[in-house]
């Protein structure tokens, strides 16, 4: 199994009155390859399913196993190093530096990875080049739309070709047209052998993918496998 | 992360928010510079009032004095001087008397009042009393005193005034119409003066006779050959006074020495020194606290960004050493530009407000404010940035 949590929790303000289960005992596996959607409605603890599986947070208690390795036991460093080399974010937010051109941005993650500069430079062309903005590379992601904008994030998520692709509500933010195409896109990477996380709240969209597993209140209600035709 | 690749990210995140970054270091360049600027006037102040003291001629004694049976104080303490020739340089008459010089067409009656020079009644010992050298032709003589020679030798300043630039030795010119020739020019003490000691005309003290100034010479300076010999001298002069006047009965005299107001002056531009230093002080202190405010919001503010190259892969110390080399540049080239700032800051208000005195600025008072400024900004650029990289990158990236 590429992932595997066992018995998750994520609890803030444990003990108090408030206290939250944004996780309440989750334990899933997810294989290399597969298109997982993680729905759910908003509160339903998708989001905080996300950061836990792309180690962007620490879960309170259980384990988390990515290609056998327990991520509660590593250190800070080798954290950094997972999320570079092995898991590409597209955010709902985009979450691009404003300071920085398109190109720049898309190079970030192969810097922090130590990939030399015209290496860098091909590489974050390439992936610019596959969301159809290799035009674009000098701009901000204030001169773009916010389809532009998403599908740069996209291409920085790629550049450095990770195996595992998280994505949070990539069509959340887009008009219909530009959301669908970022779907066909992530289809795409996930024919290519790219394991693809999409999380969203529109059961549409979380139709369309091979496996659903639906959370509400920090548990999982639904895990199903479909068939879908992908055109 | 490599040290060069750290310096390009912290370049590009500069120049990409040109704005932020000019504003931050504007904090720092300004606290760098009044700094310098306040301290520099204060010290040129200082060495203003040393120098203009040591142009007028340090160990120097004022004896006044006069006897009731018409002979002359200042000729027996001349004589009398003359044999304490171990302990004393010189001694001289300063009595400023005539008030007309003409020149050809020059006329002082006709130039501003800094313009006109000083007509001076002195001995043969005037100069080495006023720390005077000669530039060119001859200084007065002790002939020229007791002959009651008509020559004149000028300072540098009154003989620009009155011969331009051509050579006033053996010209003549006249003091309330009587006629003087030029012996000799001395050479430019005090240049940095409106006011100049370099503006005199120094006439044989005997000369007074033909310029209806009387021949008793109330006041008259006495030069000791150093410090140390100045209390000596005094208590040497008072005590042969007090012979002649039989202890005031038959006349009065008395000196007192310059050293004394040097002292009080040394003290009070010391105390200002202190009072100034403590302004610069609370001026790099207040401009120290914006440079920490600003490091803090500028950095805290830009969390979120933390937060996503964390999540893109960055190591904690990856983003510590951009914002060091960030921090680092904007305080370094803040500093360089705040002490270009207060080198040219210091030289107009060496120009302004100091007679055009060349000021340079003190390099201790310089470094420090620049270390001061640099380390606080380093310290505040940095603070948040470990902060902020300690968290988990979930909690950076919902900071907004």
């Amino acid at each position: 199994m590429l992932i595997e949590l066992r018995d998750v929790f994520k609890i803030y303000g444990e003990g108090l009155e408030r206290e939250v289960r944004a996780l309440d005992g989750v334990s899933l596996s997810i294989a290399a390859g597969e298109f997982v959607a993680i729905a759910g409605a908003s509160g339903s603890g998708k989001s905080t399913l996300m950061n836990v599986l792309g180690c962007l947070d620490v879960p309170s208690y259980g384990d988390y196993l990515l290609a056998g390795r327990d991520v509660g036991e590593l250190s800070d460093r080798q954290l950094s190093r997972i999320r570079s080399r092995k898991i590409g974010f597209i955010f709902q937010g985009y979450n691009l530096i404003p300071g920085l051109n398109a190109l720049e941005n898309v190079e970030l993650p192969l810097i922090y990875q130590g990939v030399g500069v015209s290496r860098r430079r091909d590489m974050a062309l390439a992936a610019l080049e596959r969301v159809g903005l290799a035009g674009r590379a000098k701009h901000r992601p204030a001169e773009m739309s916010g389809g532009q904008q998403q599908r740069v994030a996209i291409a920085r998520a790629i550049a450095a070709r990770p195996p595992i692709l998280m994505a949070d509500e990539p069509t959340g933010a887009l008009d219909s047209k530009t959301g669908l195409e970022v779907l066909d896109f992530l289809r795409q990477l996930n024919r290519e052998g790219s394991t693809v996380l999409l999380i969203t709240h529109d059961n549409a969209i979380a139709a369309t993918a091979r496996r659903i597993i639906r959370l509400r209140d920090g548990r999982i209600v639904e895990d199903k496998r479909q068939e879908v035709d992908w055109l | 992360m490599k040290l060069t690749q750290a310096v390009k990210m912290a370049l590009k995140s500069i120049l990409g928010k040109k704005g932020r970054s000019f504003l931050t270091m504007l904090g720092i360049i300004i606290g760098i510079a009044s700094v310098m600027t306040i301290v520099s006037v204060v010290s040129g102040q200082n060495q203003k009032m040393l120098d203009y003291y040591a142009a007028m001629g340090t160990n120097r004694i004022t004896c006044y004095g006069g006897l009731y049976n018409g002979e002359s104080m200042f000729e027996k303490v001349y004589a009398y001087c003359q044999s304490l020739d171990e302990l004393v340089v010189g001694v001289t008459p300063e009595v400023q008397c005539g008030n007309n010089v003409r020149y050809g067409v020059k006329n002082t009656a006709s130039m501003d009042w800094e313009d006109q020079p000083r007509v001076i009644l002195g001995s043969s010992q005037y100069a080495v009393c006023n720390n005077f050298a000669l530039a060119k032709g001859r200084d007065l003589t002790e002939l020229d005193v007791e002959e009651y020679h008509r020559v004149c030798v000028l300072g540098a300043r009154a003989a620009r005034v009155l011969f331009d630039y051509t050579d006033p030795v053996g010209e003549t010119l006249t003091v309330d119409g009587v006629p003087f020739t030029v012996l000799g020019v001395y050479r430019e003490k005090d240049p940095d003066n409106s006011y100049s000691l370099d503006n005199v005309i120094i006439l044989p003290y005997t000369a007074g006779r033909f310029l209806n100034a009387g021949m008793e010479w109330a006041e008259f300076t006495v030069k000791a050959k150093d410090a140390a010999a100045v209390p000596r001298v005094m208590a040497l002069l008072r005590d042969y006074m007090n012979g002649l006047t039989q202890d005031g009965q038959t006349g009065y005299g008395d000196c007192y020495s310059t050293q004394q107001w040097q002292e009080q002056e040394n003290e009070q531009t010391r105390m200002m020194s202190l009072v100034l230093g403590g302004i610069a002080g609370i001026s790099l202190l207040v401009g120290g606290i914006g440079i920490m405010n600003i490091m803090l919001v500028t950095v805290t503010e830009r969390t979120r960004e933390i937060g996503i190259r964390r999540a893109i892969g960055a190591e904690r110390s990856s983003i510590v050493l951009q914002f060091l080399v960030e921090a680092a540049m904007i305080c370094g080239i803040g500093g360089i530009l705040g002490i270009a700032l207060g080198f040219l800051a210091t030289q107009l208000a060496g120009k302004l407000i100091l007679d055009g005195l060349s000021l340079l600025p003190d390099l201790r008072i310089t470094l420090g404010a620049f270390g001061f400024s640099v380390v606080l900004g380093l310290l505040f650029g940095m603070y948040p940035a470990i902060k902020a990289s300690g968290l988990p990158p979930v909690a950076a990236l919902r900071a907004e």
